[in-house]
């Protein structure tokens, strides 16, 4: 195959994606629009009737909400990682699928950012969060950590929106080429101006390694910041010094596996087989499979402290955790994202999406299940014994939680019909860097 | 129509007039002017200050007590009562039904006007004028056919409205016979026994702080007995002590009640063991053998009779050991003077006169009668009629010979069990006529309805002692169109064709014409005021009384010393138990009583049985189950609580409602007539899971945490922490540390600082459901503990509320300043500020701050009884403890205008006012001459979970555990 015919092909294959929607297709963003505009409807119900809507309490004053937020933020990680440090890293595997992954943490931190301002008891004040001038001379706490998730949270939105925008550029501008209609110009809009004059490319390349390298730290510091939401807090099974780093690498793996979860039925829906081939499955799973066992080996250090070492109140915390109300949920949690990702030891449970999808499935529900034990679960056992009560999400909260899937995949499905979902350009140059090889 | 003009719209003259004359017709129509006034005084009274509050001098009528109040009013509201600091009874401080008084005044449920029962069955409105008719005419064609056809059912008067009634019957022929004064919790068998024993049909005052020790056959002494204020106070004036001077408290009965949590001892007993205890202590006692120094002369006597009696066999029937009865002997007969009280509504059975018989035998051999036992201070000025009178009226009724019946504040079907037909009996008397200005049971079946004024809108007095009695008067209009029942008493004795004029001007004339007999007294022991105006003022006239000086008929002793039944079995038993929250007839408590959670099983709203954790296994019952519970008399259907103080084989249920009363059958005391608060239960059995309790408590185990602490002799001091370096430095205070010390050791779990914090800080009442989903707003709470772990029981209470933290955690990490530590020491909630991230809660590891999950709700009236000093909430907000900082600016104000410093005790917290056992105390820690600063240096004193270092503002002082 010559280059030139390699590059046709790759840009077949990415505008076959954009081809008019099927029925499918659009009962999907008929039923995500759907459950987004439920679980808006929930909030205006709760909006109206004060948080006596959720199943909250006191001691537990955060539930469901923060769970997910925590999750969307987790979720929303590797796409940087993917994208921005194995591109420092210079892994190659990561072509095919690092728009993918950017995408996703857009969308995913978008909706992250939602669930701080849902679980305000007064959200219509939420700008109060904010340090900009007023005349009633109030001010933020910079102490809270809440305030630095504000920072945390929106840097990594902007960095992030950037960084994914500056990688569309040129394939915008190349399927611009072919495109008529309203589409020309929507592409005309993401190409930026992009003409591919060398000296485009050079600014292009320098810039997005500059992204590359900005992001990189905030894969670190944003989930670092969001643990300190509960490690600067004097709850047993919050405050630990272990929390930053078990909270990175949580990330990752639910962003992990949030990517293969997408990953694989897209690639069978639009036909990517060839772009996202088996070998980017594989390397994607022993990532996973990495993550896995750092997160197992954090789990490994955090209950032997507490258990072997801690204060009665952090013991206890952590016999509740596994004996106690939400027991269930713990050992759940330890065969999705302990025990399962262990059978990706095996080349054939690696090679086969069908296995993959299932797992990394897994691994969501228990990594969604792990902060709600974290946040929920150590606040039902607190220091005061007096004051120990378990707590269940209402339906509000899990229409709410319902209607952020909703949101989340009705911006993910626009997406992958509007924008290229893997990257033309970089595509492109990995075919002339193969081409030698293959002739 | 008139003409047009170039704009193409035009009035003419007429259409003008038109247009007016049918506003002006219209306007007619309206109903009523709705106009408010935004000012309510156009020539303001003269002391009434805008924001400052106005007191009153009055009267509480929630118990027989008869404490004095206080009521605060603002803009013509009253807003909250606090005691009398001139009573000699409350002596300033007020129980929570005292304290929730205020509420039942703006009851939305209260009746506004007389009501008539019209043929269709329903209550509906009518004119006073119409009411007296009505009544004046019944009474007249029923005074025609005869003595007795007119009967008046009421609470006890003990003042001018007993006096209005007396001369009402007399003026419609009746005898004071045909009055039945009827007080439910009346300790009817001690008057029996006095009576027998004395000659005086006397209730006897007590002076606990001067007993030694202390024993209670079953009396809620701490909680509903005959004065529980008073008794509180007189006991907690000997706590806090950790020498041998301390006085110990024995509880004795089949279960550990909120005032046997207070008790050094549980005695526990079979049900009816009581009596059996009290024989075998009097035989111990008085057993010349052992020489027991400065007995009563008449002891050995007394020993002739119980002779016979054998130690084992009396603690076999009582359900415990000879040696722990002797024990408490030989505790009796070395700490004098003592007092031992009973018997409580959960000892008042069959035999009741018997052990209180008993029980002042005891007093009298040890020598407490005239130390701590008092005769001659019941000014037995409207006692209770029998308590067999009210059955026997039934009888009557049923039997139709009664053709009017008014009731006055008395509530027969509430109070009295159904299975005597009071129910059937109503039906049968022509006309019922009921004062009661808020629902109850008889009141349903009233056909008239005359609401009578609460006691904050009525002159009133009462006499609760000899030496004390006490003047109402009204603190504010009446809400409603309602009339003094005293003074609806008076006009329908006079209006035709009844037309026999009662001897007084009007209700509140006659209650000033008897201050002023009380001012005009003069000479040995008389009272201690100069004008009718000074009795109002003060609310109260005391004089000297000394008491009286009784002999003992032995003669009479004898018929109560027989040895007592033996147990009834293997059979279940059902014991009925009053709580300060819930003595009162179910249908007429305010929301406050029901919102509270219950001392011992934090449970609000609802009522439930108790079993112990061996009986609940035994029935396959788990707490929350549903149990069915029936006796020989009906059934009732309650959800469990599975208690570790309470013996085995015994069901407990507590008063209020109607569940209890169904379960009685009726038995009775035969000596005194007393009910008997006891059944043998038929059956008992699980019924189905109940739904989620509203229940407060988590784990009822402190886990082997540091949250109570305790010494006891052997260590009477508790280590002090060093207080570890903090991040940042210590917050400083130039010029006060407000702090609050709270003695544990004092602490009776009352809950009169939780309902006063209710009134004082507009904290709203959310229901059950919001109870049952952690939702309770209390910003003070009782905790208990039964102990560190699941199978001890070692119950200890402990008040939590904000600790006003030095070093809080909720402050940093509030991401607006919601919440900051103020120059002097407060934790500040700035509930404008707050968002609602809720993280403070969290964080807070005495979990005191509460979260408005939804705006509160203050049906009307209940709104005019919000105290305006105190902001309320909305949805979105957290609230908690602000030490009432309202209370603290309005003594700096105070201490400002007078131009002087602020002094120790200007500022007294809501919860430190109400305590009647004095345990919360406020001040400022940085004056070292203060008494809380003394407190903080206490050897008892700790931090809860000091382990943390917050630096508290408050420091609790260690309960004192004088060993088994």
């Amino acid at each position: 195959m010559t280059t030139g015919a390699a590059f046709l092909r790759i840009e077949e294959l990415v505008r076959a994606t954009h081809r008019r929607p099927g029925a499918g297709y659009l009962a999907l963003v008929l039923l995500s629009a759907a459950a987004a505009a439920f679980g808006g409807w929930c909030w205006a119900l709760m909006i109206r009737d004060g948080m006596w809507r959720t199943g909250l309490n006191r001691p537990v004053n955060w539930g469901t909400f923060i769970t997910n937020f925590v999750f969307w933020v987790g979720i929303a990680h590797s796409g940087t990682l993917i994208s921005a440090i194995l591109l420092l890293f210079r892994a190659r595997f990561r072509t095919a699928v690092y728009r993918v992954a950017e995408a996703m943490t857009v969308i995913a931190v978008t909706t992250a950012g939602l669930f701080p301002v849902i679980h305000l008891g007064r959200p219509w004040l939420a700008y109060w969060l904010f340090p900009y001038p007023n005349q009633r001379g109030l001010w933020i706490n910079f102490r809270s950590p809440l305030i630095w998730d504000v920072f945390a949270v929106s840097t990594y939105l902007i960095v992030s929106t950037i960084f994914l925008l500056v990688g569309i550029a040129p394939d915008a501008a190349a399927l611009r080429v072919r495109a008529g209609g309203w589409r020309r110009r929507f592409y005309g809009f993401f190409s930026f101006g992009w003409r591919g004059t060398g000296e485009q490319w050079r600014h292009y390349t320098r810039a997005y390694l500059f992204f590359a390298a900005f992001a990189t730290p905030l894969v670190v510091s944003v989930h670092s910041v969001v643990s300190w939401d509960f490690a600067v807090s004097i709850v047993p099974g919050w405050h630990s010094t272990l929390f930053p780093p078990y909270f990175v690498a949580g990330a990752i793996l639910s962003g992990l596996a949030m990517v293969l979860t997408l990953l694989v039925p897209m690639r069978r829906l639009l036909h990517l087989e060839p772009l996202v081939t088996p070998r980017h499955l594989d390397m994607l799973s022993r990532l996973l499979l990495l993550t896995a066992l750092v997160v197992a080996y954090f789990y490994a250090v955090e209950y032997a402290l507490s258990l072997l070492r801690g204060p009665l109140p952090e013991r206890s915390t952590f016999l509740d955790r596994a004996t106690g109300r939400y027991a269930p949920l713990f050992w759940m949690m330890l065969a999705a994202n302990f025990a399962g990702p262990l059978l990706l030891f095996s080349a054939r449970v690696r090679r086969s999406p069908k296995a993959l999808f299932f797992i990394a499935l897994g691994v969501n529900v228990g990594m969604w299940f792990e902060r709600f034990i974290i946040i929920a679960g150590s606040l039902s056992h607190d220091r005061l014994p007096f004051l120990w009560r378990g707590y269940a999400p209402s339906w509000v909260e899990l229409g709410i939680t319902l209607g952020a899937f909703g949101w989340f995949f009705f911006w993910f499905l626009l997406f992958v019909k509007l924008l290229p979902s893997v990257s033309i350009a970089e595509m492109k140059v990995q075919a002339v860097e193969e081409a030698p090889r293959d002739a | 129509m008139g003409e047009r003009n170039e704009t193409g719209f035009s009035f003419g003259r007429r259409v003008v007039l038109k247009l007016l004359a049918a506003a002006g017709a219209l306007a007619g129509c309206s109903p009523r002017p709705d106009v408010e006034k935004l000012v309510p005084y156009l020539v303001p009274p003269e002391h009434a200050v805008p924001g400052e509050p106005l007191e009153y001098r009055t009267l509480c009528r929630e118990c027989a007590a008869g404490c004095g109040v206080t009521a605060a009013t603002q803009a013509g509201r009253a807003v909250k009562l606090e005691g009398n600091p001139d009573d000699p009874i409350g002596r300033g401080a007020l129980c929570a039904r005292g304290q929730a008084a205020v509420q039942a005044l703006y009851d939305p449920e209260r009746a506004s006007a007389p009501l008539r029962r019209a043929p269709d069955g329903r209550l509906a409105p009518i004119t006073w004028d119409e009411a007296v008719g009505q009544l004046a005419a019944a009474l007249a064609a029923a005074k025609a056919k005869g003595r007795g056809r007119i009967r008046l059912l009421t609470r006890p008067e003990p003042g001018s409205a007993g006096v209005v009634q007396r001369a009402f019957l007399h003026a419609l022929g009746a005898g004071a016979e045909h009055r039945v004064v009827f007080d439910p919790l009346d300790p009817a068998p001690l008057r029996a026994a006095s009576k027998a024993l004395f000659g005086r049909p006397e209730i006897p005052a007590h002076d606990l702080g001067a007993a030694r020790a202390v024993v209670s056959f079953g009396a809620e002494l701490l909680e509903t007995w005959i004065s529980p204020v008073e008794l509180t106070r007189g006991f907690a004036q000997g706590r806090g002590q950790v020498g041998p001077e301390r006085p110990r408290f024995t509880w004795i009965g089949p279960r550990l009640s909120l005032t046997g949590a207070s008790a050094d001892r549980w005695l526990s007993v079979r049900p009816g063991g009581e009596l059996a205890v009290a024989l075998g202590l009097l035989r111990f006692i008085t057993d010349p053998s052992r020489r027991a120094p400065g007995l009563a002369p008449e002891a050995p006597s007394l020993f002739r009779l119980v002779k016979a009696l054998s130690p084992a066999e009396l603690a076999a029937r009582a359900g415990t050991s000879s040696a722990r009865i002797a024990a408490l002997g030989v505790e009796l007969v070395r700490k004098r003077p003592s007092a031992l009280l009973g018997p409580g509504l959960s000892s008042q059975g069959t035999d009741a006169t018997a052990l209180a018989a008993v029980i002042l035998l005891l007093n009298h051999v040890l020598g407490n009668v005239g130390r701590t036992l008092l005769y001659g201070l019941d000014p037995l000025d409207d006692p209770p009629s029998s308590p067999s009178a009210p059955a026997a009226l039934v009888e009557e009724m049923a039997a139709g010979r009664v053709d009017v019946l008014l009731v006055h504040h008395a509530d027969l079907l509430g109070w009295l069990p159904p299975a005597l037909g009071a129910d059937r009996a109503l039906t049968r008397v022509p006309l019922v006529a009921s004062f009661a200005d808020r629902p109850d049971a008889t009141r349903a079946r009233a056909h008239l309805v005359l609401p009578d004024h609460h006691p904050l809108e009525s002159f009133g007095d009462v006499a609760p002692r000899r030496g004390v009695v006490l003047f109402g008067q009204p603190v504010m209009t009446p809400l409603g169109d309602t009339r003094a029942a005293s003074q609806v008493l008076i006009d329908v004795a006079a209006r035709p064709p009844l037309g026999t004029p009662l001897p007084f001007d009007g209700f509140g004339a006659l209650v000033r014409e008897r201050a002023e007999r009380l001012v005009r007294a003069h000479g040995a022991g008389a009272p201690v005021v100069d004008s009718v105006r000074e009795a109002f003022q003060r609310g109260v006239v005391t004089w000297e009384v000394k008491p009286a000086v009784v002999s003992l008929r032995v003669g009479a002793a004898e018929p109560f010393l027989a040895p007592p039944p033996s147990p009834p079995g293997a059979a279940l038993e059902l014991v009925v138990f009053p709580t300060p929250l819930r003595a009162g007839a179910a249908a007429d408590r305010p929301g406050w009583l029901r919102e509270v959670p219950d001392a011992l099983t934090t449970l609000s709203w609802i009522g439930w049985a108790e079993l112990s954790p061996a009986t609940a296994a035994r029935l396959g019952v788990a707490t929350g189950d549903r149990l069915a519970l029936a006796t020989a008399a009906g059934g009732a259907e309650l959800p469990a609580y599975v208690y570790p103080g309470i013996l085995d084989g015994v069901v407990a249920v507590p008063l209020g409602g109607r569940d209890p009363l169904a379960l009685l059958g009726g038995a009775r005391d035969p000596r005194s007539g007393a009910l008997a608060w006891r059944a043998v239960l038929a059956s008992a059995a699980r019924a189905g899971p109940g739904a989620p309790l509203p229940r407060l408590e988590g784990s009822a185990y402190t886990e082997g945490r540091r949250i109570t602490r305790t010494v006891t002799p052997a260590e009477p001091a508790l280590p002090r922490p060093s207080g570890e370096e903090a991040m940042y430095g210590p917050p400083e205070h130039p010029k006060h540390r407000w702090s609050m010390a709270i003695d544990l050791d004092r602490c009776t779990g009352c809950q009169a600082c939780v309902v006063a914090c209710f009134a004082e800080n507009n904290v709203p009442v959310m229901g059950p459901q919001a109870a049952a989903e952690g939702r309770y707003m209390g910003w003070i709470r009782v905790e208990r503990y039964f102990g560190s772990e699941p199978g001890e029981l070692d119950v200890e209470l402990m008040l939590m509320l904000c600790q006003h933290c030095a070093n809080a955690p909720c402050e940093p990490v509030c991401p607006v300043y919601a919440t900051y530590h103020t120059a002097e020491g407060l934790n500040a909630q700035v509930y404008n500020r707050c968002v609602g991230t809720r993280y403070c809660s969290n964080n807070c590891p005495y979990k005191v701050r509460t979260f408005n999950w939804r705006d509160p709700e203050f049906a009307p009236p209940l709104h005019m009884q919000l105290n305006p000093d105190v902001a309320v909430r909305s949805k979105g907000v957290m609230e908690k403890c602000t030490f009432c900082v309202q209370r603290i600016r309005r003594a700096e104000h105070r201490a400002r205008r007078e131009g002087r410093a602020l002094a120790d005790g200007d500022i007294v917290p809501a919860c430190a006012q109400a305590c009647p056992a004095r345990a919360i105390v406020f001040g400022d820690a940085k004056d070292p001459a203060s008494r809380v600063s003394a407190l903080r240096r206490d050897p008892r004193g700790f931090a809860a979970l000091d382990e943390l270092n917050t630096q508290p503002a408050i420091t609790y002082l260690a309960r004192v555990r004088s060993g088994r």
